[in-house]
This record gives structure tokens, sequence and C-alpha cells, in this order.
């Protein structure tokens, strides 16, 4: 079985209110999974049920094929990093990193032999001696990251480890945890409200809304098949323009008349497009630039379509645009994705 | 740091001066006096006083009733305190576990701190009665095995018990706030490296639990030793022998019922030296628990 997580219609719910609702989902060993979504969600929730700090209200958790919803937290296998890093503030580095050692009766040489090795891991050497409040936000973190990888868990749970951190350190800290991954193989999955650290990080994204899987996907699908209009503006930055129009056959209708683009469905749909897949400089659209934002790549461009709704542009760096300018743009066929109005759901294969 | 709010300094004075005032008129003004009279032979009826130098010191410290009533305050004070701050602990760490009925618990346990000390000495009086109290059937089975009236060993547990009662609402308040300062994470933390909940108690929260309990500790020193005044006079009267009197009940019988003002005087000086290198102590102890959060 491996170090597999299974979670069998998993439902949690505090004081009558459900927050998790009957949630199915299998990991694979050895994978990186990130739940993402927006906070209260409950994604931490999910985390902690898995970890056993939280109790679930019905289904069951599988952690390499064995049933542990009813286990404790010590007896799952497995090692979790806060978001708050969670170091004792009274032990020093080294007791911080054994203290699972410690508890668990491993021989003290023993002990400071693995102590050493997590800590080499993570190039803590020389800070063993000292106290977590001598140490710096990244110090830390290699600290709580030693101390969940020293008892060789199964699973590894990370609760938004990086959100505490500086943006320059943040993305370090993300390219060392995935070497991390890569080295140590055990099955890992990382909470986290940041859709650039979920797609960068994980082999597969659980984007979660309001206690409902979205989407359980690659971040590569997750982007280029979303599979709701929620997943669709939840990724990518800016997200994807939303429109709602009317298909006679061949071609997209705004409610006016004007033809957004040439497809073969019928009847009333929303239309996304990402704004990076809109060309400009051609085409049968034309409409006055509202807004300009210069972000060096590129340009966002904020336009105005007939019938008063408004999408976005991003257009390549060099093209000359400049704000209330007319331009001529149109959607290419084959970016576009349907969505059903009704239920939000991808409607296009 | 000089504030600019209250620009002149008479207003300032006169808004500091009635707690200087109470504060003057009762502490520093009889300790000072105690200080004073410890060095003369006081008349009983007033009219004058002699300077005797160190003569009161050296009688009280030769007289084999202070010592053992000093002996007493000391065994009283270890163990009311102890108790006092264990059965607060207990309650606290329940309490802070969020363990059924807390809330209420929380609640109930903090109104015995508004209760004056005479009236909880009267109503342990009633529970330990030998002959109507808690412990009547007890002495129905074994005749003459509960007796505080009699039994001095009896009268002093009964106080004891008494000051254990009356000190655990404040302690479990200050424990309780102390436990609930420590951040949730490090004991969901210590729970994923495995350790239990009896674990987790002895090495995270007792550790950062250290300045409340030291406060606890300190405060309930001060307090046993001074205290039991009320609980003594109403429960034992010092009683049977002198089992319950304890040097704050030694000096008020000497002072006020064998006009003794200078031996009085001489052992409140003594008392609050006592009580002063107790505190010194665990301040050095202190010192070597520090840690830094």
């Amino acid at each position: 079985m491996g170090n597999t997580i299974e979670l069998d219609h998993v439902s949690k719910a505090f004081d009558g209110k459900t927050v998790i609702h009957g949630l199915s989902a299998a990991f694979e060993d050895g994978e990186f999974i990130a739940i993402l979504g927006p906070s209260g969600c409950g994604k931490s929730t999910m985390l902690s049920m898995i970890a056993g700090l939280e109790r679930i209200t019905s289904g069951r958790i599988l952690i390499g094929g064995t049933e542990v919803q009813n286990k404790a937290p010590k007896d799952r296998g497995c090692a979790m990093v806060f978001q708050n890093y969670a170091l004792y503030p009274h032990m020093s580095v080294r007791e911080n990193i054994g203290y699972a050692l410690k508890v668990a009766g491993v021989p003290k040489e023993e002990r400071h032999r693995r102590i050493a090795e997590a800590a080499r891991v993570v190039e803590l050497g020389d800070y063993l001696d000292r106290r977590p409040s001598a140490l710096s936000g990244g110090q830390r973190q290699r600290v709580a990251i030693a101390r969940a990888i020293v008892r060789e868990p199964k699973v590894l749970l990370f609760d938004e480890p990086l959100s505490n951190l500086d943006a320059k350190l943040r993305h370090g800290m993300r390219m060392e945890l995935s070497q991390l991954h890569r080295r140590i193989g055990a099955t890992s999955v990382f909470v986290t409200h940041d859709q650039i650290e979920a797609m960068t990080l994980a082999g597969r994204v659980m984007l979660l809304n309001a206690g409902r899987i979205e989407q359980f996907a690659s971040p590569h699908d997750l982007y280029h098949r979303p599979a709701s209009t929620f997943v669709a503006s939840f990724i990518g930055a800016p997200p994807m323009n939303l429109i709602t129009v009317t298909g006679d056959g061949s071609a997209l209708r705004l409610p006016d008349g004007t033809i957004l683009a040439d497809h073969g469905h019928t009847g009333g749909v929303t239309l996304g497009i990402r704004p990076e897949k809109i060309v400009t400089g051609a085409g049968t659209l034309l409409a006055k630039v509202l807004y300009r934002e210069d972000l060096g790549s590129h340009c966002s461009l904020l336009v105005q379509l007939g019938g008063g709704q408004t999408i976005l542009i991003a257009s390549p760096f060099g093209t000359e645009i400049g704000a209330f300018d007319e331009i001529r743009f149109h959607f290419p066929t084959e970016q576009i994705h349907l969505f059903d109005t009704e239920t939000g759901l991808r409607a296009n294969s | 740091m000089r504030q600019t709010f209250y620009s002149g300094g008479w207003l300032y004075a006169a808004l500091v001066a009635p707690i200087l005032i109470l504060i003057f008129t009762f502490f520093y003004l009889p300790v000072g006096l105690a200080f004073y009279w410890s060095f003369f032979l006081e008349k009983p009826f007033g009219g004058g006083s002699q300077f005797v130098g160190l003569e009161n010191f050296a009688r009280v410290l030769l007289d084999a009733g202070f010592w053992s009533s000093l002996w007493r305050t000391f065994l009283f004070m270890m163990l009311a305190a102890s108790f006092g701050i264990l059965l607060a602990l207990l309650l606290a760490l329940a309490a802070d576990r969020g363990i059924r009925t807390s809330r209420i618990a929380r609640n109930v346990l903090i109104w015995p701190k508004a209760i004056a000390g005479a009236s909880i000495g009267i109503v342990f009086t009633f529970i330990f009665n030998p002959f109507l109290g808690l412990f009547a059937p007890l002495n129905e089975v074994f005749p003459g095995l509960w007796n505080p009236r009699i039994d001095g060993a009896d009268a002093f547990a009964t106080v004891v018990i008494a000051q254990v009662w009356t000190g655990i609402p404040f302690n479990f308040i200050i424990l309780l706030s102390g436990l609930q300062t420590i951040p949730d994470t490090l004991i969901k933390a210590a729970a994923m490296d495995g350790a239990s909940a009896w674990r987790r108690v002895r090495d995270i929260q007792l550790p950062l639990l250290t300045p409340q309990l030291f406060l606890t500790f300190v405060l309930e020193f001060v307090q046993t030793a001074v205290d039991p005044f009320g609980l003594i006079d109403t429960m034992t009267n010092g009683g049977p022998g002198d089992s319950t009197t304890l040097l704050i009940y030694k000096i008020y019988t000497d002072g006020f019922h064998s006009y003794d003002l200078s031996g009085a005087a001489t052992q409140t000086v003594l008392l609050m030296l006592f009580v002063i290198a107790m505190v010194l102590v665990q301040f050095r102890l202190e010192k070597r628990v520090k840690y830094e959060r």
C-alpha cells in the first residue's frame, strides 16, 4: 500500500454547522499534494483531521490502507509543520528537533545522530544550541521542518508554512521544500491560500470551496482546463474573464448581438477566456481602454464590451497601447472555455 | 518620563495624595512604629517607654514559644501554599483543556475569593464539627478518630484546609490565564510529536507556566504568613494547647491579651524579616528556572 492517504466521505461539523461536506479523495504514495482555497474553505480543518488534531464527524481516513480516524495523532505516523512554527520556546534547537525522539524513547546516541542528520538536511548545523527566540523567521522554519522530518514520518503535513516569511525568503524556501520532498519522498500535504505556492510545489492540487472539492487535478489542468467558474476565477492572476453569452450554433453573441467568437454552441452559456489569450491588434471587436496597468512584462488593460461588461486583456510586452486608446482584438476559438451559466460547471470538453 | 497632560505640579500631588496617605497611615506608619517599639519597653496602659536596645529581641529569641510558633508558621506556609497551588493547578489544567462543565466551574471557583476569612472559619468549624460535621460518621465507627477540639494535629489540619480553600480561587485565575497564554499550536505540535496529555503538561505547559507559578508561590507565602489570623481566631483560638498558634496569632495574643506590647512589636519585626527572607530565597530560585519566550 505504501503511504497512501485516502479520504472516504469525510465530513466535519462544528456545533451543527457543516464545514466539510462528505469529501473523498486519494493521495498516492510519495505524492506532493496542495490543498488550496480561500480562507474559511476548510483546508486547515482538513489537514487537522488527517493529523488527528481534529475529530471527523463522519467518514473514514486511511493512511497506508489502515483506518486512522479514531487513532491519536501519535499513532498515525504524521508529522506537521505549523504556520507559526510552534517551536517550544524553552528548549534549544537540538531539544526541539529531538523532542519526538525523546518521547518515543529513542536511545540518546541514536537521537543525537538523527538530530544532526535532520539539521544537516535543512542546513541548521551551527544553531543547534540556540533557543528559538535567537533565530530569524527562516531559521525557525528550518527547525520546524527538521523537527518534522527527524522521525522519518510516513506523511508530512504543512499548514501554510511559508505565509509568515517575507516574499524573497518564501521563494527560496519553496525551492528547498520541493528539493526536500524529492529527497525524502514522504507523502506530503501542503495547505495554502497562495495559488503560486500550490501550483509550483504540488504534483496535484485540491482546490476547496466551502468544504467541497471544486477540482482535484494537476496544476496544468487547473489552469488550462478549469472544472468550474470558481476554479477559473480563483486560479491565475489576473483571473479568467467570464462573460455571459448566447450561442446560435455558429457564433457566441453578447446580449446586444455583438459576435464575440465563432463557436458551435447553442443556448445561453458563460464564456471564459484568460486575459493573456486574447489577441490584440486585429479582429472584429473594437473597444476603448478604460484603465491601463504597466507591469513590465506585460500590460493589463481594462476594456468595456458592448452591454457594459468590462474584461481584462493582458497585452504582451512591447505593444504600444495608451489609456483611452481604441483597440482591436478577438477571442481565438480554441482558447475559449464554456461553463454552464446555472451550475458554473465546465460545458465544453 | 514626564507627562504633559497635567501641567500643574500641585494637581499632580493632589491626585496621588489619597493613595499615598492610605499607604502611609496603614502600612509604613505601623511598620515603622513596630520597628521603633521593638527597641523600647512599652508600658501596657501607655504613659512612657524606656529604651532597652536589643533586649526585646534577646527575650523573644530565647523564648521556646516563639520558635515553636515560627516552626508552625513555616509548616503552615509550606502546606497551605503547596496544596493551594497544586489543587488550583489541577483545576486550571482541567479548565484549560475545556473539559465538560469547566465553564461553570470557572465561575464557581472564583466566588470563594469574595468571602471574609472569619466567615470561612465559621463555615469550616461546622463542616469539621466532630459530632455534626463531615467526619461525624467516621467518628461513629472509630470513636475519637477526628476531633479538632482535642487533637492538635486535627485542629492544624482544619486550619490548613480552610486556608487552602481560600487560596484556590486566586491561584486558579492566575494559573488559568497563564495556561491560556501558551499558544494552542505548541500543544498540538507536542501531540504530533507523540507526547501524551500528561507528558505535554510536564514538558510544555509547566515549564511555560513558571512565571505564573512563581507569582502564586510568592503571593501564597506572604498570604499564608499573615492571612490565617481570621481563620484561627474563629476556628481554634490558637488551640488546643498551642497547636494552631501561628506567629501572627501569637503576636495578637501577646499584644492584646497579655499586654506585652514590646514583645508583640518585636515578633512582628521578626515575622516580617522571615517573610522577606522566604521571598528572597524564591527569587533566587526563579533566576535558575528562567527562560525566554
